[in-house]
């Protein structure tokens, strides 16, 4: 297993439930605007290696899910921003240039402290 | 009083929305780069022409009311809604079209999408 990405949540904003409830998980790195903070998940990265691509897998406090699609800009956005739109939509191609899809499934609980991973299979 | 000048931003190749015109004044003087890595060129040129400041969201934030126009990278989920959300006008770097939850608050005259540098003219 390679872990390409680790961080841990370190914030909560307070539109981050309606998100949740539309099946998305919206993360941004610490240096985010306070504009965006209301709906993101923050997180404060601890490693950092290589591209994530499809069968990776996003672990979010040990609930994995199964990487299906990876938009054109989400590495960018995650290495640049630590920004990532995880979507439980079971996209096979990535509806939005940011989109990082999952199975349709309910995505578990985040809080403060939730430890976000994502790693590939050997 | 700064003298500022107006410029017209079209959509590009693929793009969605626009023209948007921008001219930014004494209270609102910001153009204000949301992406990452400092000022994106897109931002420093529309400062240029217009005289307005560019700024980096990422170094440290502005009031909405301060923000003459927004510069995202959004891949379209979440800033390509917040600043229209707040009646700023927004141009996205990448050819996005509204969708997220904050889809309903974007329209034509808020944001314009797959901007390049030969899109941004003085009006």
């Amino acid at each position: 297993m390679t872990v390409l990405y680790k961080s841990t949540v370190t914030e909560i904003g307070e539109l981050v439930p309606s998100f949740i409830a539309e099946g998305m998980l919206v993360f941004f790195g610490e240096s985010a605007p306070e504009e965006l903070r209301t709906f993101c998940i923050i997180h404060k990265l601890e490693h950092a290696e290589g591209q994530v691509r499809e069968g990776d897998v996003v672990s979010i406090d040990g609930h994995e899910f199964d990487v299906l699609s990876v938009g054109s800009v989400a590495n960018d956005n995650l290495y640049n921003l630590g920004h990532l739109n995880l979507k439980a939509n079971g996209n096979t191609v990535a509806d939005l240039p940011g989109d990082v899809s999952i199975a349709k499934v309910s995505l578990p609980e985040v809080s403060i402290g939730t430890k976000i991973e994502i790693f590939r299979r050997d | 009083m700064a003298e500022y000048k107006a410029v017209k931003i079209d959509k590009g190749p693929g793009g969605w929305g626009g023209p948007l015109t921008i001219k930014p004044t004494d209270a609102r003087p910001y153009i204000y780069s949301v992406t990452g890595g400092g000022i994106h060129p897109l931002a420093q040129k529309i400062a240029d022409l217009t005289g307005g400041i560019a700024f980096d969201g990422f170094a440290s934030s502005k009031k909405f009311e301060e923000i003459a126009v927004a510069v995202i990278d959004c891949g379209g989920t979440a800033r390509i809604g917040v600043y229209p959300m707040k009646k700023v006008p927004t141009v996205d770097i990448h050819a996005t079209s509204p969708a997220g939850p904050l889809a309903m608050f974007i329209t034509e005259d808020l944001l314009v999408t797959g901007v390049k540098l030969d899109n941004i003219n003085l009006a």
